[in-house]
């Protein structure tokens, strides 16, 4: 068999490769069938977003279900008086953030104070959102912000990891979109415990997370 | 980590064992850490079939290792990322050093990965110009501290917090006497921030690489991973051959397990899934053998390649939190670590199967159902077969199957040590006797069994 990464620059000894290969093939046991996955416990559709929602705040986020963006503005206005860049990747905040753009060096996000950003959904059972390079605009963007929104459907929701495998195979099916290079869970703010098990906000990326759950359904009326 | 080398895990355990409430902290610490896991586990109703069907995804990626190899390499490859082999640990640190060196780079950020402490890289880097800045906040701190980590999971879990004060206000210019956990990690942060923002490569770890579209997954709860592998121009990421899972939908099993069973949490907050490098960037996939393919074909001992690093085991037990990380003197320290070191290095981990009191609660806690503790004691009976145990136990085993195989010399023993102990009791309560250093002798019976089954039958 030829080596696919022959014309790329590899360093190691060339013969490392077919001897690896043909001392794990050599030890390797008989075959074995891969199990059938299992699709875990079910969570009425009902209980989606609330079960989402209790998850975030288990792990130090915080969450809120909104009528559309004029809300998420006055909202990130009260919530973040004194940031100065805020960048965004919804076009629908343009007159509230800087758009990002994906052509200059990541370096020069390292000002940024707040992110915004749309994901692709949540999962209830650990609160985290998928959100890939494209809706990053920058890879490095979600993670740089000192304070990170995202922005999901409450209709996205799935219940669970499995379920989650599923969305994430039919999004990359879709004919319109490409395979991501790039993509994440986050579920929270970044953390450590490092120093005595104490908890710790804030480790090397954003210090807070707040996810929008847009209900177009919604009346504002209840939040005033 | 190479001047332990030359003392066993009894001896290092001893040291440990000198600071008494320093013990009793490091236990309940740990218990604290095992009682979140069992809550987050109970929370999963399915949790025995996750675990379940992990150890089977794994067995099947054992089964099949050199044909998913394969198939990562073509999957990465067409995706833009060079693919690299280590036979050993040697190779893998000269094929990130020849990264570093045709890009003239002397220094590099580098996030949690095991495979780099085993095969001792900042070393090997260290000696050759290059400066490497562990960047998880636990690696960090040992690491200023000049020693290797002692948990893999919470690299400084052995360290009190004014310790850490001390260790940042040497390092970093923190106030003195300042051992807020708050305070502390924050100086960190801007600390590292720094070495993020200008180092142009940084090395990852890797979770799980998926055979069917190349990517690999690296899990962090605190992003340094992520603020490393994207402001850089150059990311390498090092993983054992072991790491494979054969497609992404695996991964739902995977991360479901992982961080309940390693510190209670639902998930970390970053998965990543590196698949392409981003434009302009250069991604390399060195993957490392280091005896894994030579263990691969150990019957007993193969499915300790199941393990994911989740530490679960260590947090369990009895041994490695009464003992600490670095009585272990490997790496990969705990019950894991017990059953992987010796494949590695026979003689100088002999004793690492011994470390252990066969309790089995390592293996009840293993998300992929290794049989950790039948392994431990599989490795003993190897152990002393290949004559690599100490001294003292192997005359003391010789002696007991000489006794065991004579049944007139087991019935007198038996008979002469109870008289011993009745009667003269500090011939076998003193410090001569290796079992009386850690407990108390019992009261013996008056009488064996055999001799009052003969009195009492009729």
């Amino acid at each position: 068999m030829s080596n696919p990464s022959f014309d790329s620059p590899s360093f190691g000894n060339p013969g490392s490769r077919d001897k690896i290969l043909n001392t794990v093939h050599g030890n390797q046991p008989a075959p074995r069938e891969l199990p059938p996955l299992p699709e875990g416990t079910p969570i009425a559709a009902g209980d989606l977003a609330p079960t989402f929602i209790t998850a975030l705040e288990a792990i130090g986020a915080a969450a809120y279900i909104v009528s559309g963006f004029d809300r998420i503005t006055t909202m990130l206005h009260e919530q973040f008086p004194g940031a100065r860049r805020v960048v965004t990747g919804c076009p629908q905040l343009s007159a509230f953030a800087e758009a990002a753009t994906g052509d200059s060096d990541p370096h020069t996000l390292e000002n940024v104070d707040l992110a915004i950003l749309p994901a692709h959904f949540g999962v209830a059972e650990n609160g985290a959102c998928w959100i890939t390079e494209m809706q990053m605009v920058e890879r490095v963007l979600p993670f740089i912000a000192q304070h990170l929104v995202l922005v999901i459907s409450s209709g996205s929701i799935v219940p669970n990891m499995h379920a989650a495998y599923d969305r994430i195979a039919t999004l990359e099916a879709t004919p319109a979109s490409t395979p991501y290079g790039f993509s994440t869970f986050i579920a929270g703010p970044s953390k450590t415990a490092d120093i005595e098990q104490s908890l710790v906000l804030g480790a090397h990326g954003p210090i807070s997370l707040i996810v929008f759950l847009l209900d177009e359904q919604l009346s504002d009326a209840g939040y005033y | 980590m190479s001047g332990n080398n030359h003392k066993d895990h009894a001896a290092l355990s001893a040291e440990f064992n000198k600071d008494e409430p320093r013990v009793n902290w490091h236990d309940e610490t740990l218990w604290w850490v095992r009682q979140k896991r069992d809550k987050a586990a109970a929370r999963v109703p399915e949790w025995e079939l996750l675990r379940d069907t992990a150890s089977r995804i794994k067995e099947n990626v054992l089964s099949n290792l050199s044909g998913y190899l394969r198939q990562f390499e073509e999957e990465a490859t067409r995706n833009g990322v060079t693919v690299h082999w280590a036979a050993d640990a040697n190779e893998h640190n000269a094929i990130v050093f020849s990264i570093l060196s045709r890009h003239k780079i002397d220094k590099m950020v580098k996030s949690k990965s095991m495979l780099t402490e085993e095969c001792q890289l900042n070393e090997f880097l260290h000696e050759r110009g290059i400066e490497v800045v562990d960047t998880d906040l636990g690696e960090r701190v040992v690491q200023l501290a000049g020693e290797p980590p002692s948990h893999i999971v919470l690299p400084c879990i052995h360290k009190k917090k004014e310790e850490i004060g001390e260790i940042f206000h040497e390092h970093l210019g923190t106030p003195k006497g300042n051992a807020d956990p708050q305070f502390l990690t924050h100086a960190a942060r801007l600390h590292l921030r720094e070495k993020f923002l200008t180092r142009r490569v940084a090395l990852t770890g890797v979770n799980f690489a998926v055979a069917e579209t190349g990517e690999f997954v690296v899990c962090t709860n605190e992003g340094n991973a992520d603020m490393g592998a994207h402001l850089a121009d150059v990311h390498i990421a090092s993983m054992g051959i072991e790491k494979l899972i054969p497609q992404r939908r695996h991964l739902g099993v995977f991360l479901r397990l992982l961080t309940r069973s390693a510190t209670g949490q639902p998930i970390t907050t970053y998965s990543s899934h590196f698949r392409r490098p981003r434009q302009g960037q250069e991604m390399h996939i060195v993957l490392v053998d280091n005896g894994r393919s030579v263990h691969l074909g150990r019957k007993d001992f193969r499915n300790s390649l199941k393990c994911i690093r989740c530490a679960a085991c260590f947090n369990t037990c009895p041994v490695y939190r009464r003992s600490g990380g670095h009585s272990y003197h490997t790496a990969v320290a705990g019950p894991i670590g017990s059953i992987l070191s010796p494949n590695l290095d026979m003689k100088k981990n002999a004793d690492l199967p011994f470390a252990s009191t066969l309790c089995g609660s390592c293996s009840n806690v293993c998300p992929v159902k290794i049989d950790i503790h039948e392994q431990l004691y599989k490795w003993r009976q190897v152990i002393v077969q290949e004559g690599y145990a100490a001294a003292g136990k192997t005359a003391a085993i010789k002696t007991m199957n000489w006794v065991l195989s004579h049944p007139g010399v087991y019935h007198s023993a038996g008979k002469t040590g109870r008289w011993f102990m009745l009667n003269v009791p500090f011939t076998v309560k003193n410090g001569l006797n290796a079992w009386y250093r850690q407990r108390d002798m019992p009261t013996p019976p008056k009488q064996s069994f055999g001799e009052w089954y003969k009195k009492n039958k009729k």
